[in-house]
C-alpha cells in the first residue's frame, strides 16, 4: 500500500493505493498519526485507489475515527470502490465516518453520499 | 508462559585469555618455537603433525582457532580447510593458513579453499600477534553469535510448543458434530491460517427447546486475536448469559457483548453472528455486529443471506441491536462462516466473493451437509490456489430435518 499526504484548507487529505489489510496497518497507523500530530481536526481519506479493506482495516478505520472524536476532530471517506463500499455498509462504517463522492462535499462535510 | 531469553553477558570483542589455539605443523622446530610464542601470550596450545590428526583433534577439542601449515603429510593444509567447512559442526572454526610462499595467487587459493587468514611464514613476531588476536575476536563474534542462535532455536521451540498446547485448547471450544436436537444436523469444517485462529463458532442448546448457535471473528491474526475470542465464548455460555437474560435473545446477547468488548487500543474487534431456535415454534431469531457470513439455503435450493448493516462489537459504546425472526421449513439449511473463506484471494488479487460461494452451494444443494461444507473449502482452495489461506476460514451448517 502507498500512502500520500495531501493538505488543503481546513482539512488534510490521505491518498491511499493499495489494500487497507492487516499486513499494512502499521503504514496506515503512522501515516494518520503523523497527520494527526501536525494539529489536523479534519482527515479525509480517499479511498478510490483502494481495492479491497479487511477486518483488520475496519477495525483501523473505526480506530481513526474514535481518536480523532476524542480530539474534537472528524474523519471522512471519499469515493470507496463499489466492493469496499458494500464491506463498510456492512460494517454500517459510514455511520461513523461519513462517505463522500467529492472533495468539496467532503470539506465542506454536507450532502452525504452513502 | 515462561520468561523471555535470559539475559546473557554482554559480548565482548576481545578474545578470552584462556583460549586455545591447535596448531598444525610438521616441522618440529618451527611448531615448538610458535607454540613457545602463543604460550607466552597465555594460550592452551594443542599440536599435531600432520593434516589427518590435525582435523582430528580440531573436531575432538574445538580449539578457537586454528593454525595450519600449507604443507603438512596425509592430508595438506587447504584439504583441510575444505573438510572443515563441509563438516556443519565444526564449518565455523577460525583458521589461518601458513605458508613460506605467500605469492597473491596462493593466498587467494587458500581463502578460496576455506582458510579465514593467511600468515607467512617470516612473519613478525608483532604480525603474528595480530593476526592471532584478530582470529580469536573473529572466533569470539562467531561464538557468540551461535550461541545466540541456539537460545532462539530453543525459544522458537517453546514458543511452538506453546502454540501447539493452545491450539489444541482452542479446538476444544468447538462443537462436536453430529444431531445437535432431534432433527437437527450439525457439520462445521474449519482452517485456521496459523496454529492459532481468532474464529471461533459454537452451537449448544439453550433450554431443551431451543437452542443457541453462532459465528464469531476476533480481527487480527495470531495468540492476541485467539485469546480475545475465546473469551467471547466464554461469555456466550448459556449458563453465563443467563446472569445478563432470561431468554435467548440475540439482541440483548449482543448489546451486553458490545458493554464487554470495545475496541481495543490497537483497534482490534469482533464481528459476530448469533442465532436463537426454537423448536417448538421453529421460528429462528439472529442479530448480527457486522458480520456478513450467514445465509440460508431453502429445502428447494434458493439462498438467502441473513445479514444486515450493522456495527461490529466495540465500534459504538452504546450500540442497539436488532434481532430478525424467520420462519425455518423442514430441509433448509443455515450456514455461518468467517469472511476467510469468501474473501479467498486468487493470485490476481480476485477474491472468491459471496456469489461463487452461492453459486457453489447451489451446484451441491443434493449432497449432504456433512460433505458440502469440505467441497465449499476446496473450491474456494482451488481458487486461492493454496491450501492456507490468508484469515481463518470457517464454516458452521445446520439442516432442520422435519
Amino acid at each position: 500500500m502507498q500512502i500520500k499526504e495531501r493538505p488543503i484548507p481546513n482539512a488534510v487529505i490521505l491518498e491511499l493505493n493499495g489494500d487497507l489489510t492487516y499486513a499494512h496497518r502499521d503504514l496506515f497507523k503512522a501515516s494518520v498519526e503523523a497527520v494527526r500530530q501536525k494539529g489536523c481536526r479534519h482527515l479525509i481519506l480517499n479511498m478510490a485507489e483502494v481495492r479491497f479493506v479487511d477486518s483488520s482495516g475496519l477495525g483501523l478505520l473505526a480506530l481513526v475515527s474514535q481518536n480523532f472524536k476524542l480530539n474534537q476532530g472528524k474523519v471522512s471517506m471519499l469515493r470507496p470502490q463499489s466492493y469496499v463500499r458494500e464491506i463498510l455498509g456492512l460494517a454500517n462504517i459510514p455511520k461513523l465516518i461519513p462517505v463522500f463522492d467529492n472533495e468539496q462535499d467532503a470539506v465542506n462535510g454536507k450532502a452525504q453520499a452513502a | 508462559m515462561k520468561p523471555d531469553i535470559p539475559a546473557t553477558a554482554p559480548a565482548t570483542h576481545a578474545p578470552p585469555s584462556t583460549a586455545t589455539i591447535l596448531l598444525v605443523d610438521d616441522e618440529p622446530v618451527s611448531r615448538l618455537s610458535m607454540a613457545a610464542r602463543l604460550k607466552r601470550m597465555g594460550l592452551r596450545v594443542l599440536e599435531a603433525s600432520n593434516g589427518k590428526d590435525g582435523l582430528e583433534i580440531l573436531r575432538r577439542e574445538r580449539p578457537d582457532l586454528t593454525i595450519l601449515d600449507w604443507i603438512i603429510p596425509e592430508m595438506d593444509g587447504p584439504t583441510v580447510c575444505e573438510q572443515v567447512r563441509l563438516d556443519p559442526d565444526i564449518l565455523s572454526s577460525q583458521i589461518i593458513l601458513m605458508t613460506s610462499h605467500d605469492q597473491p595467487e596462493q593466498i587467494a587459493e587458500g581463502l578460496a579453499r576455506g582458510a579465514d587468514d593467511f600468515l607467512s611464514k617470516s612473519a613478525s613476531k608483532q604480525e603474528i600477534l595480530a593476526r592471532v588476536q584478530s582470529g580469536l575476536r573473529a572466533a569470539s563474534l562467531l561464538q557468540s553469535i551461535e550461541r545466540t542462535r541456539d537460545q532462539l532455536r530453543e525459544k522458537q521451540e517453546q514458543l511452538e510448543a506453546e502454540l501447539r498446547s493452545a491450539a489444541k485448547y482452542m479446538q476444544s471450544l468447538l462443537p462436536v458434530a453430529g444431531e445437535i436436537a432431534p432433527g437437527i444436523q450439525m457439520s462445521w469444517t474449519y482452517r485456521p491460517s496459523l496454529a492459532l485462529g481468532g474464529d471461533l463458532f459454537h452451537c449448544t442448546q439453550w433450554s431443551d427447546q431451543s437452542i443457541l448457535f453462532y459465528m464469531l471473528d476476533a480481527s487480527g491474526h495470531g495468540v492476541a486475536p485467539a485469546l480475545r475470542a475465546a473469551s467471547l465464548s466464554t461469555f456466550l455460555r448459556p449458563d453465563n448469559l443467563r446472569h445478563y437474560m432470561t431468554t435467548c435473545n440475540p439482541a440483548d446477547m449482543l448489546a451486553e457483548a458490545n458493554h464487554q468488548y470495545p475496541l481495543t487500543e490497537d483497534g482490534s474487534y469482533f464481528t459476530i453472528w448469533v442465532g436463537c431456535y426454537d423448536c417448538r415454534t421453529r421460528l429462528l431469531s439472529y442479530s448480527t455486529a457486522g458480520h456478513g457470513g450467514a445465509l440460508i439455503q431453502r429445502r428447494i435450493g434458493t439462498v438467502e443471506w441473513l445479514t444486515h448493516a450493522h456495527l461490529p462489537l466495540g465500534f459504538e459504546p452504546d450500540s442497539t441491536y436488532e434481532s430478525v425472526t424467520i420462519e425455518i421449513e423442514p430441509g433448509d439449511r443455515v450456514l455461518l462462516m468467517s469472511d476467510g473463506i469468501y474473501e479467498a484471494p486468487a493470485a490476481t488479487g480476485e477474491i472468491w466473493g459471496p456469489q461463487r460461494l452461492t453459486a457453489a452451494l447451489e451446484t451441491h444443494r443434493t449432497s449432504p451437509l456433512g460433505t458440502v461444507l469440505p467441497s465449499l473449502m476446496a473450491e474456494a482452495e482451488r481458487w486461492h490456489g493454496a491450501p492456507i489461506f490468508p484469515d481463518d476460514a470457517a464454516l458452521l451448517g445446520l439442516e432442520f430435518r422435519s
